[in-house]
């Protein structure tokens, strides 16, 4: 008779088991498994009667969701076995990275970041096109007054799984496949501190996202992504799946951006000084300190919401001396730091992009750094301007325009390392920096928006109003979106071998660049002649303004769909690029296309910055 | 390579010409688009608007000037693999300096600009103000003048006197927002907000609700209008009798 | 890849997704209820009439007899009103429900925009049977039913504001309406005009769905039940 231990050796080291056969799939039946488990004993326990019974049930479910799908995706084996004293040995270690599986490994659970990366770029696809889908719904409905596409309750729906969709799509879309991808490479290292660690965020992600699209099968939910109090209390058990989400979606983006700042901090190789470092490992690493900062207020609030519906506390009600106020101040702490969560691994992957395309160094490392840095820290200080008119504190307005309008300044500073780099460059255009010049155009304009809005007596005017929208769409869109495709265009060669193709590139950049421009100023006219958001139908005053925006918004879905359809053929069918294509100087460049399994043969010994431009390595 | 020292005045005309540009566009725009003004709040926003668009515009104007000059002088012609730029500046402490201390200046002087209108938006409401109670409940407004013991279903105002708004909600939070006059708050529930402004013109205007209050939001829209003195004295005693 | 096979695909993706998007988007709108309109009934030059009704569940009215998806909830028995532009429209509402306090008293538990401010009401006995007619400006807030709150919607239509509360039926007897039993209704009858064509919005304005504040949860918060619209053509 073996003991336990002979026996989970025998089966480590040969290779078998059914841990090993663990994959999206058996993610999703053990997800549904548990859900429905969770569902039954909650429905068998719980008094039908009482008023909070379908949210308990509900929340319940969602536990039972997330558990069985970690359980079902192998998340729980690596503590599982380190529990039972039977740790992975280094044959299973690197079975979990993927080690000969060829493609399958990209659907398990698989510890090796770059699998983790393109993971991480099917994720962003996936949940951009969702939002994407249920954007083109909404600029349908509004193409026209009344409401004629679907009724307002569906409308309303759309407004918000739409917004928390591509908030979500936004806040992977450059941290999730580069800070995954290429930062490991970038310093050095073999992989990220945490491996497991690393999966376990993306399946995490891949596990919200699945309670987020549910929203919309269950009644959706009939309010904005912010779900304020006290009228989230009247939404359905929409509501209850949309809070678990965001729940199980903090312990993604916290343990990944965990990750992120020990690998940098503790797995440089030899001579990699933070000075040496890129700057687009800086970026993620402020934004991944942000984000830790931010985003459990918003699993907080989250929290508080889901308990007031299932445990009848009153966090946010006012009948029970609650108040939808600390709501709102809870939200936007979080809100306001995750803009710039979302804007910093963009912001510093177009520094690199300038850089490289430019043949010249960054201009001012350490003022990219000041400006990152300082908008971090300035960013936490400046959250009660979104409630600026909700009458909450009428004497905290000055000092928050205060903040608000000195954020400008490190913003500011974006601008000036950028066009430093740029300043008498030999500015090769290709994809990567047509995107880059695209960014500059909107982010001015999207910058000075912010400025209109950070001033209490224009706030008043235009709070609540579309030009809020165009203002943050011009953030998202012509800004993030921007930033994330020229990331896109610059790494694809990294991980595929090929080039982005060029022609399809361009023919997409063409139709979003110039739809953001038609969709947003005519959706900032819209915000002028006074058209309030989230409006299902609007005043016959604002109907041509919205007939353009919904021309943009067709326009901006061709371009994204051609991007969609380059990115799928030049992945067998694009130009060969070999491993340095763009003939620059950091690490994820020295290593072959694909890179091995653990990166490095022997690890390099760095002695200088990546950004010394020298003829060697135009041959090279 | 390009060379080290071409001119750059293109970069000033360019950034000259779309200064101008900007600064029509800021004086001419937003008047034009923005809800016919009623309220001295309204006029002032509108000046603020074409105040920071004004100041905006040169450091728009700036960055875009020297990208199309970049795309125009400064790219890599030909197939080959450019060679490194034969300006590998890393540093310029003046520049950044500079930069620096003309984005704090422009700062101050929006916020110094921004705070001043805030403080004359804030300022007294004088002796006498018209009260009207303003209740927001899925999805209309109602108002009533306690004063003068009158509800109405839409809001009819004097011009030339303060009114003061006492706002709450029944139900969720909605957003009180006078589209002509410049003025915003939100209704909550549980508790009372307080706007203030004095209409100085006659005529209609638009009442929309800007915070999502559910099915209907897109429906909480409502006119008022602002009348005489004389002819809200008359419409105040009628809808008296009726009550 | 060649430049005529790379625009080749550009226009292929174009086409394919465009494609895909409008199937589902034409998928979801045939999905969506869609509303029998109730056509205001001409009478007179000028002059039309409306007869709608207010019942305590959703198994009378346009969510078939089962009641829909939530066959528990009140409802109104149309809720897509149509009237042609310029007439003078009577309605008369059956209101078959219960009822308790309204939470805006001082404003609705009056009568509106009505031709003459008032409206008639006929509120049925216990047992059933009709009592007097009686022309009312105001009813007692605190037994309301249901309220019918008609607005113009400026950008949309006119002005125009109706609001006439409907008193609780004390009725305890049963009437047959389609497949489904009340008590009898309380019966009240009003006139408005209405102007140029649009889109004018109705909801009830007394609260009794759900949620712990407001009470404007669930059937007051769901489309098809306790709001509507009237299209003028």
């Amino acid at each position: 008779m073996t003991t336990t231990l002979e026996h989970t050796a025998a089966v480590a080291t040969e290779g078998g088991g059914l841990a090993r056969k663990q994959n999206f799939l058996t993610a999703m039946v053990g997800g549904v498994v548990f859900a429905w488990l969770a569902w039954y004993l909650a429905h068998h326990f719980l008094d039908a009667s009482s008023r909070n019974y379908s949210d308990l049930v509900t929340t319940a479910l969602t536990f039972g969701w997330i558990f069985g799908f970690w359980l079902g995706i192998g998340a729980l084996n690596g503590p599982g076995r380190w529990l039972i004293g039977a740790d992975h040995t280094r044959a299973d270690d690197l079975y979990y990275a993927g080690e000969n599986q060829g493609r399958k490994r990209y659907w398990k659970y698989c510890t090796d970041h770059k699998v983790v990366g393109v993971q991480y770029i099917v994720m962003t696809a996936v949940l951009l096109g969702a939002g994407g889908i249920l954007a083109m719904a909404i600029r349908t409905e509004l193409i026209v007054p009344g409401n004629h596409f679907v009724n307002q309750q569906v409308y309303n729906g759309f407004v918000a799984v739409h917004g928390m969709l591509m908030i979500l799509a936004l806040i992977v879309a450059v941290a999730g496949p580069w800070a995954n991808f290429v930062v490991p490479i970038m310093c050095g290292a073999r992989d990220m501190a945490f491996p497991r660690l690393n999966a376990l965020s993306l399946w995490t992600l891949v596990g919200a996202a699945g309670l987020l699209l549910s929203v919309l099968a269950v009644g959706s939910l009939t309010m904005g992504w912010v779900v304020l109090a006290p009228i989230a209390d009247q939404a359905g058990i929409g509501m209850d799946f949309f809070a678990m989400a965001i729940i199980v979606f903090t312990v993604s983006t916290t343990v990944a951006g965990i990750n992120t700042i020990c690998t940098v901090m503790t797995m440089r190789t030899k001579g990699m000084s933070l000075a040496r470092l890129p700057i687009f490992v800086w970026a993620s690493m402020i934004a991944a300190a942000l984000g830790l900062y931010a985003f459990p207020y918003f699993s907080l609030v989250e929290a508080q919401t889901l308990m007031d519906r299932t445990v009848s506390t009153s966090f946010f009600v006012a009948d029970g001396g609650g108040t939808g106020w600390l709501q709102a101040n809870l939200f936007w702490l979080m809100g306001h730091p995750e803009v710039y969560v979302i804007l910093l691994p963009a912001v510093g992957a177009l520094f690199e992009i300038a850089s490289v395309m430019a043949r010249k160094p960054v201009f001012s490392f350490r003022t990219a750094i000041a400006g990152m840095t300082g908008l971090a820290g300035l960013s936490i200080l400046v959250w009660a301007h979104h409630m600026f008119t909700t009458g909450w504190a009428p004497t905290l307005g000055g000092p928050f325009m205060l903040t608000t309008e000195l954020i400008s300044i490190p913003t500011g500073l974006f601008f000036l390392v950028i066009i430093g780099t740029i300043w008498r460059g030999n500015i090769w255009m290709k994809l990567p920096t047509v995107w880059l010049f695209g960014f500059i155009f909107n982010f001015i304009i999207a910058g000075i928006t912010g400025i209109y809005l950070s001033d209490i007596p224009i706030d008043n005017q235009f709070h609540g109003t579309v030009f809020v929208t165009a203002h943050f769409h011009y953030v998202f869109v012509g800004s993030v979106l921007f930033g994330a495709i020229a990331a896109l265009a610059f790494w694809y060669p990294k991980v595929t071998g090929r080039f982005l193709d060029e022609t399809m590139g361009r023919i997409s950049f063409w139709l979003v660049f110039l739809g953001v421009q038609v969709t947003f100023l005519a959706m900032f006219v819209s915000g002028f002649k006074g058209m309030p958001r989230r409006y299902s139908s609007y005043s016959m005053l604002f109907e041509h303004a919205n007939f353009v925006t919904t021309i943009g918004a067709y326009m901006i879905m061709s371009g994204m769909l051609v991007l969609l359809g380059a990115v799928v053929r030049s992945w067998n069918h694009g130009e060969p690029s070999g491993p340095n294509p763009w003939h620059a100087n950091s690490l994820e460049w020295m290593v072959p296309t694909p890179p091995p399994l653990e990166n490095f043969d022997v690890l390099p010994v760095i002695t200088e910055d990546p950004y010394n431009y020298r003829e060697e390595l135009v041959r090279s | 390579m390009t060379p080290k020292k071409e001119k750059l005045t293109g970069i000033y005309i360019s950034t000259f010409i779309m200064t101008v540009l900007g600064v029509v566009i800021g004086i001419y725009g937003p008047s034009r688009l923005m809800p016919r003004s009623m309220s001295d709040n309204m006029h002032l926003s509108i000046l603020t608007i074409v105040v920071f668009t004004v100041a905006a515009a040169p450091v728009a104007a700036g960055v875009y000037a020297v990208s199309l000059h970049a795309l125009r002088h400064w790219t890599h012609r030909g197939d080959d693999v450019p060679a490194p730029a034969a300006d590998q500046t890393r540093e310029h402490p003046v520049l950044v300096t500079s930069w620096v201390l003309a984005s704090t200046l422009l700062t101050v002087f929006l916020l110094v600009w921004g705070l001043g209108a805030l403080s004359v938006d804030n300022g007294g409401v004088g002796r006498n103000p018209l009260v009207v109670d303003v209740t927001g409940q899925q999805w209309l407004w109602t108002f009533s003048y306690p004063g003068s013991n009158v509800q109405s279903p839409t809001l009819v105002l004097p011009e030339g006197r303060t009114v003061e708004f006492h706002i709450t909600a029944l139900d969720v939070t909605h957003g009180f927002w006078i589209a002509n006059m410049g003025v915003q708050i939100d209704a909550n529930v549980g508790t009372t907000t307080e706007i203030h402004t004095t209409p100085n013109a006659l005529g209609t205007f638009d009442i929309r609700c800007t915070q999502f209050c559910g099915l209907n939001h897109a429906y909480m829209v409502t006119t008022g209008t602002v009348v005489t003195k004389d002819k809200f004295a008359q419409w105040l005693a009628s809808q008296s009798t009726k009550a | 890849m060649e430049r005529s096979k790379a625009i080749a695909s550009a226009l292929v993706s174009v086409l394919l997704g465009g494609g895909a998007l409008a199937l589902a988007g034409f998928a979801l709108a045939s999905a969506a209820p869609h509303q029998q309109p109730q056509v205001c009934q001409p009478t007179s030059p000028g002059n039309c009439s409306l007869t709608i009704s207010s019942f305590p569940d959703s198994l009378a009215g346009e969510h078939g007899k089962d009641g829909g998806a939530h066959p528990d909830w009140v409802s109104y028995s149309n809720f897509n009103l149509v009237a042609k532009a310029n007439t003078t429209v009577t309605m008369t509402i059956n209101q078959y429900d219960s009822g308790g306090t309204l939470n805006n008293k001082a404003f609705f538990g009056r009568v509106w925009g009505t031709n003459g401010g008032t409206a008639q009401y006929m509120i049925p006995t216990a047992s059933g049977a009709d009592t007097p007619v009686q022309t009312l400006a105001k009813v007692d807030p605190t037994n309301i039913g249901h309220t019918f709150t008609l607005r113009g919607i400026p950008g949309n239509s006119a002005p125009l504001f109706v609001s006439v509360p409907l008193p609780a039926s004390p009725a305890t007897n049963s009437v047959t309406v389609g497949d489904s039993t009340y008590g009898s209704p309380v019966k009240v009858t009003f006139s408005f005009k209405v102007g140029g064509p649009g889109v004018y919005e109705w909801n009830c304005e007394f609260p009794c769905g759900g949620s712990r504040e407001g009470q404007f949860g669930y059937a007051m918060s769901s489309f098809g039940y306790m709001s509507g619209t009237l299209t003028v053509k």
